[in-house]
């Protein structure tokens, strides 16, 4: 044993004379690498693993060091023996260690820890440079398809010097499925195209390699350009060989922007008429139409009172919660500007009966929580990790989250006469929030900006309300037009589309700077831009794919379809099927997207089987888009979806009685159900269903009215049934 | 601390088993309409709870008057006066238990019509006129709709009255076009301007926030040419704090904008109309004062009804910087109000306000500045968010409001029932009265009331110095004539060796509350204070001294006062535990009276109390459980109304069955007669079992007050005449 060590140490001896090592530069990338700072390692909180605990990606090597070199009696390093100090042999897995083998004996990485602890753990070493930042190389690349690419990191310090940490570094592909990037940092693109980032780390430096996989197509058709959003759209197909599809006909795309602006099916008479409308600006007077009408604003109410939270946990929040999103209802309704809603909601004051807003306060009450929803919400920035330690994808240090935290220091809150509502003011004092960590009282400042003197008297909810609204925050219009875009185009230029950071670029930034700029131009405009967007031919294209760009994602060559929304597709139902749904304390007729909180998701498996939110959470991602078996079971067969299709007086009924010809009625249905004419193998197909002869549940024969309402509710069941009718398309 | 009757045990349950809270009392509900043109006659339709026997409907003001309508109970033809006041009156009815608690009755300038059949749907929209108001009660799970003719350019203006006018309704107001898509929304209580864009018919939609609707949500829906003042309404109970007495209706300044950053010049002391508008809106003035001065800033604007939060900065400028001298914020609830916990721990009345009342001092010559901001205003821009400041010199002076105690129940009942001042024979109540101080008076308030009904007295508990609240005991006497009076409580205290006096604002529940977790107490202040005594009923206990006089006591002595005690009514239990009300005595220590003792030595250990020798007047408090039955005179009237019913019956289907077989149109007319008499009688049978059900003995929990009892507490040594 001894032995072995003096051979060792002479080796050790042997490369020491090249370079002393320090904890900072050397051991701590090693750790990192290895994984043992990871969150489920021995960075979970308070008490990492067995009394051992690192900080999370070792953003506080002083910490750290201590914890390695001094905690535990110092018994995790053994100078006399480096090889058998405790450090090494679990992470080496010579002893039992829960977490496995992370350093291979004999490694790079085992002989440095080895060598640094022989060395007498030198925490830096003198006159030691720090990191000023990392260089990927290449740091934008156009690869091939199925093609692979070796990375290099270089470290570069503050003596002017720089090293290889490739092996050291960290490498995630945003997109998993365009790209993946080995430990050594070798990036392989698979076979779908579009832009990809590499996000790469060491010692608490990020960057990122974009990584461009054209398709080369040839793009020989392009649609023309209505407005900037083609423009850069086009551009950017064109560049990397994706040929967009046509644009769509006209049932297609008033069923399309129906469903994406008003939350519901066109009406029977809205499709005939607009079929027959032969002037040429009929797409712009039906988005037109479409954005005056209060269905626009009840379906934006319901997306945006899910993400603030408006939930019912008690019988008494009734009151708080109909008049929150009768508030977002309304001022999405009269086009209130988009920071003007913020605005309100940020520094509302009062009772909740006499200013909505002030909902937001009863849900999200700590201070904590309110930062990281508006930053998540209204900047498309995470916060949560900066609470605990250095965001770890992210420039966002603790400081920076608690300066935010600040703006919420000076509310004041009243109880009222109802139990868990307070009323809300501005409590007079200078605004700050204590440092978590260093204790130090922190005042308010924006995301990068520096801390503000705010007069005790001047609410800083109002001042934070004052740097997101202004025209140069690299924030609050990108996140807002980045969820939009997601909204019409079931993709965000940036995915998750409130996750924008350097390191997470935009799939066509020129488009994303384009239409941040006119939200802006226009003074915060919702409903110019929901405008410009589905007025854009990029929006109207076909959803059916050519021959080459079936395999596009994000370069949106083609429209992707999605699958109806809950409360959309139970609307759409009672539309087709001309039934009601009854919701609780609501007039009869309230639609499924004018529901005012999640009350109603407990109550309906509908809602809950096909995924709406139970408005808990600041991210869309609640909402679930994602197929099951038991939405196809619930369509198929489940009581409410038949209850229905047999509904008195429903759709079956109606056209059963219809004195129209068979054909017509056929038509009638398709145009309800699709918006467009059945072709005339359906209408042929429907016909021969509903001359069927149909036996009762005794097998004794039906008469023919009844035979035929059997038929049609049949063919309503096979239309609600169809991919066609669940997605928007 | 707080005199208040304590929870008691046996009460955990008072739901779960049945039992009633406190005795039932006369209350009026609804009234429709709430109101009618100045100038007209109305026929209204009431409805309430124990209000048998109505013999009146009265107002708050002379000018409206009623009369029954022939062979209805609850039909009244209502004449209001040309010259009667416009805005909200109270009505009550008087009955067999008395008068009953009030219900807002509007007087307009404008025609009213009342919404007759249901509107729920865009075709069956009821027309209206512009330049009228229409009275409707809301329909639950629905919108009520209403069209009207636009003209073009020609703004009008909608409003709801419905919280201002003890209606539960939260009202939503739609303006929508001709098909019903909606053009403008108002949910919170404001009033909408709208200028049709084109001639044609337009909608007005009417809901309930959360569409709620039943009887209790009625409204006032006006709809008049821009611009219209909003409809008038009741005053919440911080009111009775404003206005100082003999201010001018209008202040002599108005506040000049920009005066956000460079300061309105004013001179004191000042009067200064003036609006937070717009949001975030600061009104800066700018003052000399004087080393040594002392100035009083009161800001109204909440006790106006408005939904404001003033805060008013006082600095020192000097040298260019600001020095804060002083924050004035809230006006404090004399009495801690209840919280919405599981606990009653206050009344449910706040008479604090978000409003200012404040001082401050002066430390050197100088320039100084009051900044005036509201606390709900960072994102409101309303102009109708207005104040009013006073800075003045010490005025001391006080204001006043009562109302009825109340029970200290848990699990969420809270008794915020609406308690008017009906007596039974023999009954004594407890009111609380408190004050809100004004400018430094701190001295002693004696409470008393004036005008009251034969045979009812009432004994003001002293609102001790520096004290916040008293109380007020009204008592009627077991043999006192039913009776009827509008009755004054007044406080009178001694500042600056002048007397004043002040009036008591009374105020009370709008609704009996069963639920508070879900039902929110709504108290307001009344118009006036109506007083009653029925002879229908007794007390189920009366307490008072064994003789009425002057007891005589000696500070620092055990001092004994006998009791006589009336039991009308079973109680359960084996005793009842006794405190006091009353300056000094408020903290004697609690003792038990066996139940069905007719006298009892109540022994309160003076020493204890720390009493100072003075006058005094106190009253014994306690809370019981008695068996109580209501109004059982009905069941006997009722059996002979059934009894006759039957008889009439019996004798139609004789007859009926005499001519059946030989007069067809005989037989036709008795068969008529016959079925009327099946229903007089199932009317008889169904009012009978009412009446012997209500009849039947019920647990009912009830506050119980003995009379006041005065004593002369003297110096220690001092002669003492009687023990």
């Amino acid at each position: 044993m001894l032995g072995k060590a003096f051979i060792f140490l002479g080796l050790v001896t042997m490369s020491l004379a090249a370079e002393p090592l320090s904890f900072v530069r050397d051991v701590q990338p090693i750790l990192t690498k290895a994984g043992c700072n990871a969150g489920a390692c021995h960075a979970k909180a308070v008490t990492g693993q067995r009394g051992f605990r690192l900080s999370v990606l070792g953003f506080e090597p002083e910490e750290d060091y201590e914890a390695i070199v001094k905690q535990g009696k110092g018994r995790r390093v053994f100078p006399p023996a480096p090889e058998e100090s405790l450090i090494v042999t679990k992470g080496a897995a010579i002893v039992p260690h829960t977490g496995g083998k992370q350093i291979e004996p004999g490694s790079e990485s085992y002989q440095t820890l080895v060598r640094w602890i022989a060395e007498g753990m030198p925490y830096v070493q003198p006159n030691e440079p720090k990191l000023s930042a990392i260089l990927v190389e290449p740091a934008r690349v156009t690869m091939k398809a199925k093609t692979a690419q070796q990375l290099k990191v270089t470290a570069r310090y503050s003596d002017g010097s720089s090293r290889d940490v490739t092996k050291l570094s960290l490498f995630e592909a945003n997109d998993t499925a365009m790209a993946s990037a080995s430990g050594e940092g070798l990036v392989k693109t698979s076979d779908i195209p579009g832009t990809v980032a590499i996000m790469v780390r060491f010692g608490g430096s990020v960057s990122v390699c974009s990584v461009s996989v054209p398709l080369g197509a040839p793009v020989d058709v392009m649609p023309p350009e209505k407005n900037f959003i083609d423009h850069h759209v086009l551009a950017n197909l064109k560049q990397i060989g994706i040929p967009p599809s046509p644009i769509c006909d006209d049932s297609t795309f008033l069923r399309r922007v129906s469903l994406d602006i008003g939350g519901r099916l066109p009406t029977l008479e809205e499709t005939k008429t607009f079929l027959a409308d032969r002037s040429p600006d009929k797409r712009d007077k039906a988005v037109e139409a479409l954005l005056s009408s209060p269905d626009y604003a009840d379906y934006f109410a319901n997306k945006w009172t899910a993400l603030l939270k408006n939930q019912r946990s008690e019988n008494a929040d009734i009151t708080a919660n109909f008049a929150f999103h009768a508030w977002m209802r309304d001022n999405l309704l009269a086009n209130t500007p988009y920071d003007q809603i913020v605005r309100q909601i940020l520094a509302s004051t009062g009772t909740i009966v006499s200013n909505p807003p002030v909902a937001w306060y009863k849900r999200v009450k700590e201070p904590t929580t309110q930062v990281e929803d508006v930053a998540q919400l209204f900047l498309g920035v995470r916060m949560q990790c900066a609470q605990c330690h250095h965001h770890p994808f992210e420039r966002w240090t603790q400081a920076e989250y608690f300066q935010m935290a600040a703006f919420f220091s000076q509310i004041g809150r009243k109880p009222t006469a109802i139990a868990g509502e307070d009323l809300i003011f501005h409590k007079r004092g200078i605004a700050q929030t204590e440092h978590r960590k260093t204790r130090v009282m922190l005042k308010p400042a924006g995301l990068g900006e520096p801390p503000l003197d705010i007069a005790p008297d001047d609410d800083p909810r109002l001042v934070l309300a004052d740097w997101m609204s202004r025209k140069t925050n690299p924030f609050f219009a990108k996140a807002l037009v980045n969820r939009y875009w997601k909204h019409f185009f079931k993709r965000g230029l940036i995915e998750p589309e409130d996750d924008l950071r350097d390191t997470n670029p935009p799939t066509n930034p020129e488009l994303l700077d384009a239409l941040a700029k006119h939200f802006l131009d226009s003074n915060y405009d919702l409903k110019s831009l929901v405008r410009v967007i589905t007025q854009s031919h990029t929006y109207q294209l076909s959803a059916m794919p050519n021959e080459h760009n079936a395999i596009d994602r994000q370069a949106f060559s083609h429209f992707y379809p999605k699958r109806m929304t809950a409360e959309v597709l139970l609307d759409s139902i009672d539309m087709v099927t001309a039934s009601k749904t009854d919701f609780a304390d609501l007039p009869p007729g309230t639609r499924a997207i004018s529901l005012p909180d999640n009350s109603y998701t407990r109550a309906s498996p509908f809602l809950k089987v096909f995924g709406r939110p139970d408005n808990t959470s600041v991210c869309e991602c609640e909402r679930v888009q994602s197929a099951s078996l038991a939405q196809s079971l619930h369509l198929m067969n489940a009581s409410d979806v038949k209850a229905k299709l047999t509904a008195n007086n429903g759709r079956a009924e109606q056209l059963t009685k219809s004195e129209l010809p068979e054909p017509k009625r056929i038509r009638e249905l398709y145009l309800a159900a699709f918006s467009r004419e059945p072709t005339a193998d359906e209408v042929r197909i429907a016909e021969t269903h509903l001359l069927k002869p149909r036996n009762d549940a005794d097998g004794k024969a039906l008469d023919s009215q009844r035979a035929k309402r059997n038929g049609y509710e049949d063919l309503l069941w096979a239309l609600l049934n169809t991919k066609e009718f669940l997605f928007n398309h | 601390m707080f005199s208040r009757i304590y929870f008691l045990i046996f009460l955990l349950a008072a739901s779960a088993i049945g039992q009633q809270v406190t005795l039932p009392l006369p209350r009026l509900l609804t009234i429709m309409p709430m109101g009618g043109q100045a100038g007209q006659n109305v026929e209204v339709t009431i409805t309430g709870e124990n209000i048998e026997d109505v013999t009146e409907l009265t107002f708050s003001t002379p000018q409206i008057t009623a009369k029954p309508v022939t062979g209805t109970t609850n039909k009244f033809t209502v004449s209001i006066a040309a010259g009667a006041p416009l805005g909200v009156h109270d009505a009550r009815v008087l009955s067999r238990l008395g008068v009953s608690s009030v219900r807002a009755f509007s007087v307009s300038q404008l025609p009213e019509v009342v919404r007759t059949k249901a509107n729920n749907t865009l075709e069956t929209a009821m027309p209206i006129t512009v330049g009228s108001i229409c009275n409707a009660t809301m329909t639950k799970r629905a919108v009520d709709y209403y069209s009207f003719q636009g003209v073009k350019d020609q703004t009008v203006a909608v409003d709801c009255a419905a919280v201002g006018i003890d209606s539960r309704l939260t009202p939503v107001l739609i303006l929508a076009d001709g098909k019903g898509a909606d053009l403008k929304v108002n949910r919170t209580g404001g009033m909408i301007d709208f200028t049709p864009p084109a001639d044609g018919t337009y909608i007005i939609k009417v809901n309930d926030l959360t569409y709620q609707g039943g009887e209790r949500h009625f409204y006032r829906l006006a709809l008049q040419k821009s611009p219209a003042q909003p409809q008038p309404q009741t005053q919440m109970v911080s009111a009775m704090s404003w206005p100082p007495a003999d201010l001018p209706p209008t202040a002599n300044v108005n506040e000049t904008e920009p005066n956000n950053k460079d300061a309105q010049r004013i001179t004191l002391p000042c009067d200064i109309a003036g609006s937070f508008f717009p949001a975030a809106d600061v009104d800066t003035y700018e003052f000399t004062a004087k080393k040594g001065e002392t100035w009083w800033v009161e800001v109204a604007s909440e006790r106006l009804g408005l939904n404001t939060d003033p805060f008013v900065l006082v600095q020192q400028v000097k040298d260019g910087k600001l020095t804060d001298v002083a924050e004035l914020y809230d006006i404090a609830p004399p009495m801690k109000v209840t919280s919405n916990g599981y606990s009653y721990d206050g009344p449910p009345y706040d008479a604090g306000s978000p409003d200012v009342n404040g001082k401050f001092g002066v430390k050197e010559d100088g320039t100084y500045r009051l900044q005036v901001r509201d606390l709900f205003g960072g994102t409101r821009s309303d102009p109708h968010a207005i104040y009013r400041l006073i800075v003045r010199q010490a005025t001391p002076d006080f204001s006043l409001a009562a109302w009825a105690v109340h029970m200290t129940l848990r699990n969420g009942d809270r008794a915020s029932l609406s308690k008017p001042m009906s007596l039974r024979q023999g009954d004594a109540r407890a009111f609380e009265v408190v004050v809100q101080r004004r400018d430094g008076f701190d001295g002693e308030i004696n409470i008393s009331m004036e005008n009251l009904p034969k045979g009812v007295s009432a004994a003001g508990l002293r609102i001790g110095k520096g004290k916040t609240y008293g109380h007020l005991i009204v008592t009627a006497d077991e043999k006192a004539p039913c009776g009827f009076s509008l009755a004054k409580i007044i406080g009178k205290a001694v500042i600056d060796g002048k007397e004043l006096t002040r009036p008591v604002r009374l105020a009370s529940m709008e609704w009996p509350v069963k639920d508070a977790k879900g039902d929110i107490p709504a108290p307001r202040l009344m118009a006036d204070v109506p007083v009653s005594v029925t002879d229908s009923e007794q007390a189920p206990l009366s307490i008072s001294a064994a003789e009425d006089k002057v007891y005589e006591a000696k500070a620092g002595e055990t001092f004994k006062i006998p009791l006589k005690l009336t039991w009308r009514n079973e109680f359960n239990g084996t005793s009842i535990k006794v405190k006091a009300y009353g300056e000094g005595f408020s903290g004697i220590k609690e003792f038990d009276i066996p139940l069905k003792a007719t006298t009892h030595e109540a022994v309160i250990d003076l020493a204890a109390l720390k009493i100072t020798p003075g006058d005094y007047t106190f009253a014994f408090q306690s809370l019981g459980i008695c068996k109580y039955r209501y109004n059982p005179a009905a069941v006997p009237l009722a059996e002979a109304q059934q009894k006759e019913a039957e008889t009439t019956l019996a004798a139609a289907a004789a007859e009926a069955k005499k001519v059946a077989a030989t007069d067809a149109e005989a037989a036709k007319k008795a068969a008529e007669k016959q079925k009327q008499a099946e229903a007089a009688m199932t009317a008889a049978t169904s009012k009978m079992k009412s009446v012997t059900t209500t009849a039947n003995p019920t647990d009912t929990v009830e506050i119980l007050i003995s009379q006041p009892i005065r004593v002369s507490v003297k110096a220690a040594g001092a002669t003492t005449a009687s023990k």
